[in-house]
């Protein structure tokens, strides 16, 4: 996992001028106005706080809750860090947005096809090795790409020598880690960022099923054991009348 | 006597033809015009009534087919073999609203086959989806005698009922263990939601409590059904069979209810049961509807063997049982989610509909099908005298 690709966001660098939201309606050719809420036509979006900006994606999870729960497999963390969505597959249950603890992913409500829409870290381009849209169309570099070891060293080197910023990295640890990460000199309580659980999601399920094969086994053999002395029961009792009534017969 | 009468207009049928005019429209809306149109689902609400009521309650009151299977055939509890058939078809026609109901649920539901080929063992919604496949199909063959048996051709029809009968404990067997496992992963689908679904509900233990819930709630709704079809279908059956069911149902929910008690006692949530919220208020509706009510009334020897109050008694535990999915699908989800999400009357209408069909189904398949001796047709000497009702 060592070429993983992640995105550094510091908070305290941006200047809202919302390049980033523009540069990616361009690539997926959505419409251009600006919006406030993520939608299926804002794959990313930038928040006023106060006098922070805050901008909000996906956050490619290491072990995504949303991959984990697809049924079909549509959506998979991919080995160079995106987690990536195969429309082809989706069958449409949605639950990907309720097993999202960032609640990212956007369902087209609107359409008699619909699909899940949600940022895939620009997986193409940086697979023929171009910056995500939304980092190179940042003109004072907010946003920042790279290997998930190089953005984590940086932003660690930034939190460490400077005394404005919080002494936290978002993402590090949230649902078990991210490849998106967050640094900023306001809490980020502050700036309406989500307080996931610190495991990694999919473990919370994984237990659960991993109960499926012992009910089966147990249950099985259990269920069969009952069978058995029901059966035998059945027979005893047969004979015990038979034996009767030959007794009584003779 | 007439060739051809009109069917005459009654109060349960203009119910329910009010039922399917709106069902039909419901149908129009969801498929022609999309989820916007016929839903109030939105991102941060993507499961609603159709989830919470349409698939969460119909596969848990459908638990009564595999309770009562088990007891008959691999408990040797022969006592409840003459309502087997009929818990089977209540199960059966259950599992079928439900698959009725993905059709709606599902944004495209022509992909509805894509779990056989495409699977992700990770997933619960996989392992659930292949459990109710499995299992629908466990209760269609374990049904299908009660149609084979009135085939006309006397060769074929023997040779199916010989193989059904070699195969018969197998079936049970395997729609025991599937309806444990799904019935369970159902609960399991909301693990996920940890630190956003209300600490009254979130629990390690979601698989083990939507199981235990599911058999006496499933039960109750057999003996529902059973009640209404010797009032109102001209069929015997011996009220005494029901009256032990409930015997089965009161420890059950009893040991959901200390269970459910016990797990937030040792998670620490007592705080939040004394708090002034409507969480707190839907939690104690369904600790009474689903516990508190249903083990009093099941406590006197008048409520277990009058069938009408019986009848009464299971349809609180019906009820108790649909707020507790209800919560943990939508009301405890509310507060996190950060919406208020009511339904829309076309998601009622598409469910209630669904049902609807699945109660015509039901009514015909006892009229017409062997599921519970008939009484026998009225005499001409009783013409003139009181109606005798046994």
């Amino acid at each position: 996992m060592a070429t993983t690709r992640g995105i550094l966001v510091d908070i305290t660098k941006c200047i809202g001028c919302r390049s980033c939201e523009q540069g990616c309606k361009q690539i997926h050719g959505f419409p251009t106005d600006t919006e406030l809420k993520l939608s299926t036509t804002a794959l990313t979006i930038v928040e006023e706080h106060g006098d922070r900006f805050v901008r909000r994606m996906c956050m490619h999870c290491q072990d995504p809750a949303c991959a984990s729960a697809c049924l079909v497999g549509a959506l998979k963390k991919s080995g160079a860090g995106p987690v990536t969505y195969d429309a082809g597959k989706c069958i449409g249950c949605r639950y990907c947005l309720v097993a999202c603890p960032f609640s990212v992913p956007r369902y087209e409500w609107t359409k008699l096809v619909p699909y899940v829409k949600k940022c895939d870290m620009c997986a193409e381009r940086q697979a023929k090795g171009q910056l995500p849209a939304c980092v190179e169309a940042c003109p004072v570099q907010a946003s920042i790409s790279g290997t998930r070891e190089e953005i984590l060293a940086e932003a660690q080197r930034r939190i460490l020598n400077d005394s404005k910023y919080v002494k936290r990295i978002y993402g590090s640890e949230e649902a078990g880690g991210t490849s998106v990460f967050f640094i900023s000199d306001v809490p980020f309580e502050k700036l309406g960022f989500a307080a996931p659980p610190k495991q990694p999601l999919p473990l919370l399920t994984a237990s659960a099923l991993g109960d499926g094969p012992t009910v089966i086994l147990v249950g099985g053999a259990l269920l069969s054991g009952l069978y058995w002395i029901t059966q035998r029961r059945a027979l005893v009792a047969l004979a015990e009348a038979r034996e009767k009534s030959a007794k009584e017969g003779s | 006597m007439t060739a051809k009468r009109f069917p005459k207009i009654s109060f349960w049928r203009t119910i329910v033809a009010l039922i399917f005019a709106a069902g039909i429209y419901s149908m129009y809306a969801r498929f022609a015009l999309g989820f916007k149109a016929a839903t109030n689902l939105t991102d941060p609400q993507p499961w609603g009534l159709w989830v919470g009521l349409g698939t969460l309650c119909g596969v848990g009151l459908s638990a009564g087919g595999f309770a009562i299977a088990a007891s008959v055939y691999l408990l040797g509890l022969d006592r409840y073999r003459p309502i087997l058939r009929t818990s089977v078809l209540i199960s059966f026609l259950g599992y079928c609203t439900v698959c009725i109901g993905m059709m709606y649920e599902l944004g495209i539901p022509w992909r509805i086959w894509h779990p056989i080929v495409m699977w992700n063992r990770h997933s619960v919604l996989f392992e659930v989806s292949w459990c109710v496949m499995l299992y629908t199909t466990v209760l269609a063959l374990e049904f299908s005698p009660a149609l084979i048996e009135k085939l006309p051709w006397a060769k074929p029809r023997d040779l199916y009922l010989r193989w059904h009968h070699s195969i018969l404990i197998a079936l049970v067997l395997a729609g025991t263990l599937l309806s444990s496992m799904h019935q369970s992963f159902l609960g399991g689908l909301y693990l996920i939601t940890k630190g956003r679904l209300d600490p009254l509900w979130y629990t390690p233990y979601l698989t083990t409590m939507f199981y235990l819930s599911a058999i006496p709630a499933g039960l109750a709704l057999t003996i529902m059904a059973i009640y209404l079809c010797v009032r109102s279908l001209n069929v015997r059956v011996d009220m005494s069979i029901l009256s032990d069911v409930s015997k089965v149902i009161a420890p059950l929910l009893a040991m959901w209810g200390v269970f459910r008690f016990v797990d937030l006692i040792s998670r620490d949530t007592i705080g939040y049961l004394w708090m002034w919220r409507e969480e707190t208020l839907l939690f104690w509706l369904e600790i009474a509807l689903l516990v508190i009510i249903p083990l009093i009334l099941l406590n006197q020897q008048k409520v277990r063997q009058n069938p009408q109050y019986l009848y009464g008694t299971c349809a609180v535990v019906v009820m108790g049982f649909i707020t507790n999915r209800l919560n943990v699908s939508i009301t405890a989800l509310q507060a996190s989610s950060g919406i208020y999400y009511v339904p829309k009357w076309t998601e009622f209408a598409a469910t209630l509909a669904t049902i609807a069909a699945a109660v015509v189904a039901f009514h015909y398949a006892i009229v017409y099908l062997d599921i519970l001796p008939k009484n026998p047709p009225p005499q001409k000497w009783m013409a003139s005298s009181v109606p005798a009702r046994a």
